[in-house]
C-alpha cells in the first residue's frame, strides 16, 4: 500500500520532460547580481564595499536577525555596485553586483568530489557549519536550515522527513540529484538526523520516479554497509498526488500525523527538509562549501528536446543569461516561470537574478496558461474535493469578496497553504486562490495584531 | 514573443470546464434519449426538440434582454435542463405544455435566482412538478404512442407504480423485472430503461463528473425502506426491486439529485441528502396520494441543502 | 359552509389579537434604553453608511457624536458642513467648518505616457496585482488600473477611463468619504482640498524612483528635479524621495510650478481657460456654477466663500 496524504489533492499531468537530461554546469557570465534576500526572514546586510575583491565562497552578506542567513559570493571578482535592483517580480531588493574575474575560491573550501562519510560528532560544529555556509531550505520557502535544526525548548523531533516528492509537474532538478548524488543526499540526511537526536529518517519519493527510489535505496544500503551511523534511514514510496511535497501533506503521508492549525511540524515531532537542502547540508558540513550553487531545470512543452536542461548554476546568474545560454525564449512561450507551474512565480523581469531557491526556468504556452473568463460558481465542490487542507475555497472566495474577516477566520482561511489546487480544479475558472491569498494575508495580520496585543 | 504574461500561481488549469461537465451530462443522457425515441418515436423527438430549444432560447433571451449580461447558453446547462425536462414528461404531452414547463424551469426556477449556480431548486423538476400540479390529467396520460420498435400497446396505460397505487399488489403481478431493466412499460421517457440510465451513471462516474454518494444512498435507502415494509407485509407493500426499477428513482437519483447546484457539497452531506430523498420518495409511494414521489422528494431535500452544507463541512486538516 | 368561514375568521382574528399582545409585551420587556437624540442625529445624516467618518455607519456616527458631546473629532465627509450644522443644531453644539475635500488620482500614467512592459493575466484586482508584483508597466508606484477604487466608491464617483486606463473622479459626485483612498494599494489617491470652484494644483505622480528611472518608466513622471519647489513663492512644495508634494493648505494656486515642471507632472484643474480672474468676484456666482447640481456639493460651495484660498492673487 503506497502512502499519500489523506485530504484532497489533484493530479496534473506529470510532464517530467527533462528527466533524462544529466546535470550540466552552466558557464559563468561576466557579471552576477547577488540578492541580499534569498531566504525567508530579514534580508542580509552587505559586508563588502564597492571596489572590494571577493573570492568565490566568501561571505558578502551577514544575517540581520534571528531568522536570516549568510550570503556568499558565488564567483570571484570585483564588487561593482551595491544597491536596489528589481527582483523577478519587479520589487526593489538590495543586490551586490560582482564583475567576474577568474574562478578563485576562498580558503578552507573542499572542492574535490571525494565522498566524505565520517559524520562529525559535535552537533554544535555541524549547526555552525550549516549556518556559516548559508544553507536554507530549497523546497520553496527558503527557511534558514540552522533555525529549523535547532530544536525548540521541550520539543523533540521523532521523525525527519526528506522531501523527494517533487510533486510539481515539469521540475526534475531534485530527481536528477537523487540519481546523480544519492550518497551525498543520504549523508546529509544522516547529519541532520544526528543533530535532531537520532530520529527516524524517511526519504519520501513519489512512485513516478522509480529510478530515483532505486538510486537512493542503493545508496542507503551502500552507506549502511560502511557505517552504523546510517541505520534508521529508509525510503517511503508515495503515491503520486499534488501537493505531496507540501510540508503538512508530507507529514500526513509519511507519519500519518496532522499539524494543528497555525502549528509547526515540530509540534507533532516532525522535521521536513528537501533533498536538495540535504545535499547543501552535506556540502556545508563535510566540504565546508557554502551554498553558492544549486540545480535548476530549464523546460517546457514548447522547448525543443535538445534544449531541455538541468543546470548546475552559480547563484546570482541572471535569468536572461540562462535563457540566452539555452538558445533564447522558445517559439510559443508566453510565460516564463521560476519554480513549478502550480506554485512558482511568473517572471516579469528577465534581468532578475537567480537566488538560492531558484529551481527552474519553465516556459508555458498561451494554451496552457492563459486564464479563461470567470463564470458563475456551479457549486460542484471540485475545489472542496481538491483542497488538501479540507477548506472550502468557494466559500472563502465569497466571504473574501465581501470582506467578511471574522467568517473567513472561522472557516480557517489562515490554514491555506496556497498550493493552487482550488484554482486549478475550478471548472468555472473562478480565480479562487488570487482572492483567497490576499484575504489570507489580511486575516493573518489581524491574528498577529491580536496576539501582539495580549 | 512581445511581452511576458504575468499572473499569480497556479499557472496551469484543468481541462474540465463548466461546459465540459454539462456536455458530459448530456452525453450520459444519450442512451436514455435513444431508448425513449425508439419506444415513443416522433412524438418524443418533438418533445425533446421543443424542450431543449425553448430552454436554451429562453435563457438566451432572458440574459440578453432582461438581465443584460453576457449570455450563458454556451455552458450547456440550459440544454441539460431541456433534456431532463423532456425525459420527465409523458410522450403524449402537447407542445404548449412542454413550452410552459420550459418557461417555469428556466424562467422561474433558474433565472429569477440569478442563473446557473444560484438556484435553490432543480429547474427541470420545478418545471415538471408545476406541470404535474397544473395539468394532472395530461401529465399522467401514458399513451398510446407509436414508437419505432415494440408495439404500441406495450406503451399504453398506466405506469407500474400507477397500477400498484390503484390496483394494489395484484395489479403488478404480471410484470417481469427483466423487462423493466431493459425497457420498462409505460411511464415518461426517462422511466423506460434502467440499463440506459445505468450506462449514463457509469459514464458520469468514470468521467468524474459526479461522486456516487448521493445516488447510492438513495438506492440503498429505497431498498432498505421498502425491504422492511415488504417483509412486514408482502401483500400490502411492493417489493424493493420493483421500487428501485420503477418510476423516476433511477433517472432522479443519477441525473437530478446529483445536480451540483442543488445538492450538498460534502460527501457526508450527500449521504444525508440521499437518505432523505429515499425516505420521502417511499413515504409518498406507500402512503401518499401520488403514485410517484421522486420529484417531490428531490425538491423537498433541495430546500434543506443550505442547512446540510452548513452543518456537514468537510474534514479539515489538523482540526 | 358558513359556519366554517365564520369560525376561520374568528380564530384568525383571535390569534392575531393574542400575538399582538404578546409582541407588545415582549417589545416592552426587552426595550433597549437609548438616548433619543441618537435617533434625531441619525435623521439628519445622509444615511449612506459609507464609513467615511471612521464609524461603522451613520447610526454609529450619531452615537459617537452624542457620546462625545462635541463635534471636534466627528465629521461627516459626505454631508459636509451643512449636515454638521444640522447635527450641531440637534445637539446644541458648536461646529467648526471644514474645507470641502475631493479625491484626487495622482497618476498620469496613461497608455502613451507609461508603456506596458508585460501583461497581467490574473484576477483583475489592484490588491491581488499589487501583492503579486510591481505591475505591468515600468513604474512600480503608479496606478495599477484594475479599478479597486471604482468598486469601493459607493457614490459612483469614480470611473475608469478606457482611453487612459486610469480612474477619473467626478468631483460633483465625490463626497470625500475616503473609501477609494483605503482601497488603493498603491496610495495613488489622496483627499485634497477641493479648492475654490474646484480649482486646485497637485502633483499627479507618486513615483519615488530616481529621475532617470522614473522618466524611463513614464514620460509624465515627477523626476524630483525640485524646480517647482524653488519657484513656489509660498513654500508649499517639498521634494522628498525624488517626489514633489504640494501642501494644499499652503498652496495659493499661483500655478508658477505648473509652468516650471519639465514633465508636466503638476496638474492644475478647473482653472478658466483664460487668465484666472479674482475668485472673490466669481464666488457669489458660484451657486449657478456646475457644482451646485448636487445639493451637498452646493452646500460645500457655500462654505467655500469663507475660505482663505478664495483670496487669489
Amino acid at each position: 500500500m503506497k502512502k499519500t496524504f489523506s485530504i484532497g489533492g489533484v493530479h496534473p499531468a506529470d510532464k517530467k520532460i527533462s528527466a533524462g537530461c544529466r546535470i550540466e554546469v552552466l558557464p559563468t557570465p561576466q557579471t552576477v547580481y547577488i540578492s541580499m534576500s534569498q531566504h525567508l526572514g530579514a534580508p542580509a546586510t552587505p559586508v563588502v564595499a564597492v571596489g572590494d575583491k571577493v573570492k568565490a565562497g566568501q561571505v558578502i552578506g551577514e544575517p540581520a536577525g534571528f531568522i536570516s542567513a549568510y550570503v556568499h559570493s558565488s564567483v570571484s571578482g570585483t564588487v561593482k555596485s551595491i544597491g536596489p535592483r528589481p527582483d523577478l517580480a519587479g520589487n526593489k531588493v538590495t543586490h551586490i553586483e560582482i564583475a567576474v574575474e577568474g574562478d578563485e575560491w576562498a580558503d578552507g573550501i573542499d572542492l574535490s568530489e571525494t565522498l566524505v562519510t565520517e559524520i562529525p560528532a559535535d552537533n554544535r560544529f555541524i549547526i555552525d557549519r550549516i549556518k556559516s555556509n548559508g544553507v536554507v531550505g530549497l523546497g520553496g520557502a527558503t527557511f534558514p536550515t540552522h533555525v529549523k535544526l535547532t530544536p525548540l525548548e521541550g520539543k523533540k523531533a521523532e521523525i525527519l522527513i526528506l522531501n523527494g516528492a517533487e510533486c510539481e509537474p515539469y521540475l526534475t532538478s531534485d530527481y536528477r540529484i537523487m540519481l546523480e548524488k544519492p550518497d551525498q543526499i543520504v549523508i546529509g540526511a544522516a547529519i541532520m538526523k544526528q543533530v535532531l537526536g537520532g530520529s527516524r529518517t524517511v526519504i519520501g519519493i513519489e512512485d513516478n520516479k522509480p529510478e530515483a527510489i532505486e538510486s537512493v535505496r542503493t545508496a542507503i544500503s551502500r552507506l549502511q554497509a560502511k557505517s552504523a551511523s546510517y541505520s534508521g534511514i529508509e525510503v517511503a514510496v508515495l503515491k503520486k498526488k499534488y501537493p505531496q511535497g507540501g510540508e503538512k501533506q508530507l507529514i500526513d503521508a509519511v507519519a500519518h500525523r496532522q499539524v494543528k492549525s497555525m502549528g509547526l511540524p515540530i509540534d507533532v515531532g516532525a522535521v521536513v527538509q528537501n533533498v536538495a537542502t540535504s545535499l547543501a547540508v552535506y556540502d556545508a558540513v563535510m566540504k565546508n562549501r557554502p551554498l553558492t550553487t544549486n540545480t535548476l531545470t530549464v523546460t517546457g512543452d514548447c522547448l525543443p528536446a535538445d534544449r531541455q536542461k538541468n543546470y548546475l548554476f552559480r547563484i546570482g546568474v541572471p535569468f536572461s543569461f540562462i535563457i540566452e545560454q539555452d538558445g533564447g525564449i522558445p517559439e510559443g512561450a508566453v510565460k516564463v516561470i521560476s519554480g513549478g507551474p502550480m506554485m512558482g512565480k511568473a517572471i516579469s523581469n528577465l534581468d532578475a537574478t537567480t537566488v538560492k531557491g531558484s529551481s527552474s526556468v519553465l516556459y508555458l504556452t498561451a494554451e496552457q496558461t492563459v486564464r479563461k473568463p470567470e463564470s458563475n460558481c456551479i457549486r460542484c465542490a471540485k475545489c472542496v474535493e481538491a483542497c488538501p487542507m479540507g477548506l472550502e475555497p468557494f466559500l472563502l472566495n465569497k466571504l473574501a469578496r465581501n470582506g467578511m474577516m471574522d467568517e473567513l477566520e472561522q472557516n480557517a482561511i489562515q490554514d491555506c497553504i496556497e498550493c493552487g489546487c482550488c484554482l486549478y480544479s475550478c471548472p468555472a475558472n473562478i480565480p479562487l486562490l488570487d482572492v483567497i491569498r490576499v484575504a489570507k494575508g489580511d486575516v493573518m495580520r489581524a491574528i498577529r495584531a491580536r496576539s501582539a496585543k495580549k | 514573443m512581445n511581452r511576458l504574461l504575468v499572473s499569480p500561481a497556479p499557472h496551469l488549469h484543468t481541462r474540465t470546464s463548466t461546459m465540459s461537465l454539462m456536455r458530459d451530462v448530456v452525453i450520459a443522457l444519450l442512451p436514455t434519449v435513444i431508448v425513449s425515441i425508439l419506444f415513443y418515436g416522433w412524438r418524443e423527438i418533438m418533445i425533446l426538440a421543443v424542450s431543449v430549444i425553448s430552454c436554451v432560447l429562453l435563457e438566451y433571451l432572458i440574459t440578453r434582454f432582461l438581465l443584460k449580461r453576457p449570455n450563458t447558453i454556451g455552458d450547456w446547462s440550459a440544454a441539460v435542463t431541456g433534456v431532463l425536462l423532456a425525459l420527465n414528461l409523458p410522450a403524449t404531452s402537447p407542445w404548449w405544455m412542454v413550452l410552459i414547463g420550459a418557461i417555469v424551469a428556466i424562467g422561474v426556477a433558474k433565472m429569477t435566482f440569478g442563473g446557473l449556480g444560484q438556484n435553490l431548486f432543480n429547474p427541470a423538476l420545478v418545471g415538471r412538478v408545476f406541470l404535474l400540479i397544473s395539468f394532472p390529467v395530461a401529465m399522467t396520460d401514458w399513451g398510446p404512442v407509436r414508437g419505432f420498435i415494440g408495439n404500441a400497446d406495450a406503451a399504453t396505460g398506466a405506469t407500474p407504480l400507477g397500477l400498484a397505487k390503484e390496483g394494489g399488489i395484484e395489479a403488478i403481478q404480471h410484470l417481469d423485472y427483466l423487462n423493466m431493466l431493459y425497457a420498462n412499460i409505460g411511464g415518461s421517457a426517462g422511466e423506460l430503461s434502467a440499463i440506459a440510465i445505468l450506462i449514463g451513471f457509469i459514464y458520469l462516474l468514470a468521467r468524474k463528473v459526479i461522486r456516487p454518494h448521493i445516488t447510492l444512498s438513495i438506492w440503498i435507502t429505497v431498498f432498505v425502506f421498502s425491504g422492511i415494509m415488504w417483509l412486514a407485509d408482502p401483500s400490502a407493500y411492493t417489493d424493493p426491486i420493483f421500487n428501485l426499477l420503477t418510476g423516476g428513482i433511477l433517472l432522479g437519483s443519477v441525473f437530478m439529485a446529483t445536480d451540483y447546484v442543488t445538492s450538498p457539497m460534502s460527501a457526508r452531506g450527500g449521504i444525508i441528502f440521499g437518505v432523505g430523498i429515499g425516505i420521502i420518495t417511499m413515504l409518498i409511494r406507500y402512503f401518499g396520494s401520488y403514485p410517484e414521489g421522486v420529484s417531490f422528494a428531490i425538491l423537498i431535500m433541495n430546500s434543506t441543502v443550505p442547512l446540510i452544507n452548513k452543518f456537514c463541512k468537510s474534514k479539515k486538516y489538523g482540526r | 359552509m358558513t359556519t366554517t368561514i365564520i369560525w376561520t375568521i374568528a380564530i384568525l382574528t383571535l390569534l392575531g389579537v393574542v400575538l399582538a399582545v404578546v409582541l407588545y409585551l415582549v417589545a416592552k420587556k426587552f426595550k433597549v434604553e437609548e438616548d433619543s437624540r441618537i435617533d434625531d442625529v441619525e435623521k439628519v445624516l445622509p444615511g449612506a453608511n459609507c464609513g467615511g467618518c471612521g464609524n461603522a455607519g451613520c447610526r454609529a456616527f450619531a452615537k459617537s457624536c452624542v457620546d462625545a458631546m462635541n463635534l471636534d473629532s466627528n465629521f461627516c465627509p459626505v454631508g459636509g458642513n451643512e449636515t454638521m450644522k444640522k447635527v450641531a443644531a440637534v445637539l446644541g453644539l458648536e461646529v467648526k467648518e471644514k474645507a470641502p475635500m475631493v479625491a484626487v488620482v495622482r497618476c498620469n500614467g496613461t497608455c502613451e505616457n507609461r508603456p506596458k512592459v508585460n501583461d497581467y493575466g490574473g484576477y483583475s484586482s489592484c490588491r491581488v496585482k499589487a501583492s503579486l508584483y510591481s505591475g505591468d508597466t515600468g513604474c512600480a508606484f503608479g496606478c495599477l488600473g484594475c479599478g479597486d477604487c471604482v468598486a469601493a466608491c459607493q457614490f459612483g464617483a469614480i470611473k475608469m477611463n478606457p482611453q487612459t486606463g486610469l480612474p477619473e473622479v467626478d468631483q460633483e459626485k465625490c463626497t470625500a468619504c475616503g473609501a477609494c483612498v483605503k482601497a488603493c494599494p498603491k496610495n495613488v489617491i489622496e483627499l485634497r482640498n477641493k479648492g475654490p470652484r474646484g480649482m486646485r494644483v497637485f502633483v499627479s505622480c507618486v513615483n519615488r524612483d530616481k529621475g532617470a528611472a522614473a522618466r524611463k518608466a513614464c514620460s509624465a513622471a515627477c523626476i524630483g528635479c525640485g524646480k517647482c519647489a524653488k519657484v513656489c513663492p509660498h513654500g508649499a512644495i517639498t521634494v522628498e524621495n525624488n517626489l514633489a508634494y504640494i501642501d494644499f493648505t499652503k498652496c495659493k494656486l499661483c500655478k508658477k510650478c505648473v509652468a516650471e515642471c519639465p514633465t508636466g507632472a503638476i496638474h492644475a484643474v478647473n482653472f478658466p481657460a483664460v487668465k484666472p480672474k479674482p475668485a472673490t468676484a466669481a464666488a457669489p456666482a458660484s451657486s449657478a456654477g456646475p457644482v451646485s447640481a448636487h445639493p451637498a456639493a452646493g452646500a460645500k460651495e457655500a462654505a467655500v466663500k469663507e475660505k482663505p484660498e478664495t483670496k487669489e492673487e
